[in-house]
């Protein structure tokens, strides 16, 4: 029989601190989650430096600053950034977000132009040369759809009789994307429990009693 | 009945907690084994990495953390495994900041483990986490070592006999994003439109509705749904490779095929509870319209 | 030294403009808002742009584009980090005066602490924050596993408990829309596991049966999935798309300057 060690005592106690939540708010379960809080911080600390700033600011410049001098720019926009914690100079910091965001998202326009309107948009439109089952269940079901659900989205001009029937049905083919979402959602918290007892049992439980 | 009925909506939920406590639980204890049955996205992934030949490279990023773990790690490790069995390249990254890298680490670990063959810098590598993803994935369509200098180890990319050769992601046969967020909506939206490369997403369950959408679209090669996407490919990879099939049957270890029982049971009682409320709303509102009659 | 185009002209950009910008600013105020905006018309078009003019300075190798990419990939990790600063000032503030629930915060900065300390030390003694050559964990990665790991994952966990009892409270069908999407969803949890199979376990001779229909559910699960739940999304993503590139171009034109702190007229 082995008895589990020190760590599996540590996350099946911090398991359960989370999990005492259900039952009602108390001590263990506020100091789990204030404990998360702040290792996820830390965690973002120990991450970024690490796996970015070493690797593609701090060696670069330290192995070759010749080729690499350049860096030094966006070393100083990231520290801009944080001059918005000094009341008196926080304009300062706009410099650096303002680059930080067009870029980002710019790099989100031609996202979304190239890799969501257009195929999304060339998916929609189906060729109705052939008038069979397949064609009405899947490709005029689809394009009915999609053009539904945008009628629905359209807020620029006020909706007349017909296009209000054309949202209704938009908004019927929304209900059934959410109630398949609602079902899908189910599926993952549920797994997420399944892991969490898996580990409690398996892990945990089963070598305590012997089973392990 | 009706009376009856409410007293059973007013019931203090934490019953209905121990409930759900019970319903997962008791399959971990005693695994019941139903049936899991494949879907046309996870054959179509499966096919394709099926179709790829021995020296082809495959890239696996880990775009999930430990909150969807038990989702996506069968999944990443299922990919692993026919990669090694195919003995295609590996390449793997993490673009989830809080703790992708962590279980890339501990999956790499696991399943290297059982191909004692593989060696690192040759056959698979681990290039880490990095911050930013859309720019660093723009940066591979060129030159993946702008965007990842070193490896998770710190060795310079120039430095590892399998990124000889590997300029651009181009190069690459196919992406498997196995994801919970928006990063697998990149991989698609940001390398399959604007560079070409094939991808294969897992998403969690969550995020799947939104991905069948993608799939639809054709800019998917294939996609696994969820836990349930992932005992589907279990299955799969367990009929083609019979020494698999062991480790996927086995008592010991998570896998997804042995999570399913454990899901179908609170799917039934879920569908029982909406039921269950729903009977006894319709009650109550008729009662009410008697009243008001 | 190496003095490209696409180097000096980013620097020139993003470097020399905003000093220039922070010496005029510091006696005149109105240039303090100005003058951002027009650095982020070339951070936001430069990207664009180098997607469909194929010109050397600035989408090839030694143009704009790349380079921008890499710089960019740095200021996201500086980034990132904003908001510890932020959660630094509150727990401190707490805890100075003694809110209600400051041991909490006590906690939280301890957390912290830890963590980042043994991610910088990972940093400072090159060790890295995954595994040691000899296959041992990190103090990092320790406290990854054994901490931040199963809090994560049991946080989210609990969402199933709470799923659970909204089902049975609040999910009815009080009109045709939550009637519909009562349906779907009932037929997508039936559909997605062998629920039949499971239901016909302790009746033998009904097995073949529900293994048939349980089949015929899973298709109908698929086409659901497929077919209109695919329409419902792909509409959701072209819609949400021009959303998110109209707010774009409004973005780089300085129409909307509200993530700077800048009101329209500013």
């Amino acid at each position: 029989m082995q008895l589990p060690g020190l760590e599996t005592w540590i996350a099946a106690f911090l398991t359960l601190a989370c999990m005492s939540f259900l039952y009602k708010d108390n001590p263990f379960f506020r100091f789990a989650e204030s404990l998360f809080a702040g290792i996820s911080l830390g965690y973002f600390i120990g991450i970024t430096l690490n796996q970015t700033l070493v690797p593609n600011l701090i060696q670069p410049l330290h192995r070759d600053f010749a080729q690499n001098w350049d860096l030094l720019v966006p070393g100083l926009l990231g520290v801009l950034l944080y001059m918005r914690y000094v009341p008196k100079i926080g304009w300062i910091s706009r410099y650096a977000l303002s680059i930080y965001v067009a870029y980002y998202i710019g790099l989100d326009f031609t996202r979304r132009i190239h890799g969501e309107v257009l195929p999304q948009l060339a998916r929609a439109i189906v060729p109705l040369t052939r008038f069979d089952s397949h064609t009405i269940f899947y490709s005029l079901i689809f394009s009915l759809g999609v053009f539904s659900v945008l009628i629905y989205f359209f807020f620029s001009k006020e909706q007349d009789a017909v296009t209000r029937r054309i949202a209704r049905l938009g908004i019927w083919f929304l209900m059934i994307s959410f109630g398949a979402a609602f079902g899908f959602t189910v599926m993952g918290r549920v797994a997420l429990l399944i892991g969490r007892l898996n580990f409690l049992i398996l892990d945990w439980i089963y070598p305590m009693v012997g089973l392990g | 009945m009706a009376g009856m009925l409410d007293k059973l909506l007013s019931l203090d939920r934490r019953w209905i907690f121990l409930l759900v406590l019970l319903c997962v639980g008791t399959p971990i204890v005693m695994p019941i084994g139903l049936p899991v049955t494949t879907t046309g996205s996870t054959r179509a992934a499966f096919d394709y990495i099926e179709s790829l030949k021995p020296g082809n490279y495959v890239w696996i990023s880990f775009d999930y953390g430990p909150s969807s773990a038990p989702e996506n790690d069968p999944m990443a490790e299922a990919f692993l495994r026919q990669c090694f069995a195919k003995k295609i390249r590996v390449i793997v990254c993490a673009f989830y900041p809080l703790g992708g890298l962590g279980l890339a680490t501990n999956s790499l670990a696991k399943v290297t483990a059982e191909y004692p063959n593989l060696r690192y810098g040759e056959d698979y590598v681990n290039l880490g986490y990095k911050d930013g993803a859309a720019a660093v994935m723009r940066r591979l369509g060129e030159d993946i070592a702008e965007a990842f200098p070193a490896d998770v180890r710190g060795t310079p990319l120039a430095q590892l006999p399998i990124m000889k050769g590997l300029r651009s992601i181009r190069q690459v046969q196919l992406v498997c994003s196995v994801a919970t967020g928006v990063i697998g909506e990149y991989w698609i939206t940001q390398v399959h439109s604007q560079i070409g490369t094939p991808i294969i997403i897992g998403p969690t369950a969550v995020a799947a509705p939104k991905y069948y959408a993608y799939l639809n679209a054709g800019q998917l090669v294939g996609m696994l749904g969820g836990m349930k996407g992932a005992a589907e490919y279990e299955k799969l990879l367990a009929a083609r490779y019979p020494d698999m099939a062991h480790f996927y049957q086995s008592t010991r270890g998570f896998t997804a095929t042995k999570g399913m029982d454990g899901q179908t049971v609170i799917h039934a009682v879920i569908i029982l509870f909406i039921l269950v409320g729903n009977v006894a709303y319709i009650m109550s509102r008729r009662a009410a319209q008697k009243k008001g009659a | 030294m190496n003095l490209e185009f696409g180097r000096l002209a980013l620097v020139f950009l993003f470097a020399i403009i905003p000093v220039v910008g922070i010496a005029l600013g510091i006696n005149s105020p109105g240039l303090r808002a100005r003058i951002p905006l027009f650095v982020a018309f070339f951070a936001g078009t430069i990207p664009i742009i180098s997607l469909y003019v194929p010109k050397k300075f600035l989408s090839g190798p030694t143009g704009m584009s790349p380079r921008l990419d890499q710089w960019l990939i740095i200021v996201y990790a500086f980034a990132i980090l904003l908001g510890v600063v932020n959660v630094l000032q509150n727990s401190t503030r707490k805890i100075v005066r003694r809110e209600s629930g400051w041991p909490f915060s006590i906690v939280l900065l301890a957390g912290l602490f830890v963590t980042g300390g043994a991610g910088v030390y990972g940093a400072i003694s090159r060790k890295g924050i995954t595994l040691l050559p000899d296959g041992t964990a990190t103090p990092f990665k320790w406290i990854q596993d054994q901490f931040f790991q199963p809090l994560q994952s049991t946080i989210f966990a609990l969402l199933a408990f709470f799923m659970a009892s909204a089902a049975f409270r609040a999910f009815r069908a009080r009109n045709t829309e939550a009637t519909i999407l009562l349906l779907a969803g009932g037929l997508v949890m039936a559909g997605r596991v062998p629920l039949l199979e499971f239901l016909a376990a302790p009746f033998p001779p009904l097995q073949p049966a529900a293994a048939g229909a349980s089949q015929a559910l899973g298709k109908l699960t698929e086409w659901i999935m497929d077919t209109p739940n695919g329409a419902a999304q792909s509409g959701i993503i072209i819609g949400a798309a021009l959303g998110a590139a109209s707010m774009a171009i409004r973005v780089i034109l300085g129409i909307e300057r509200g993530y700077l702190g800048l009101g329209r007229g500013e």
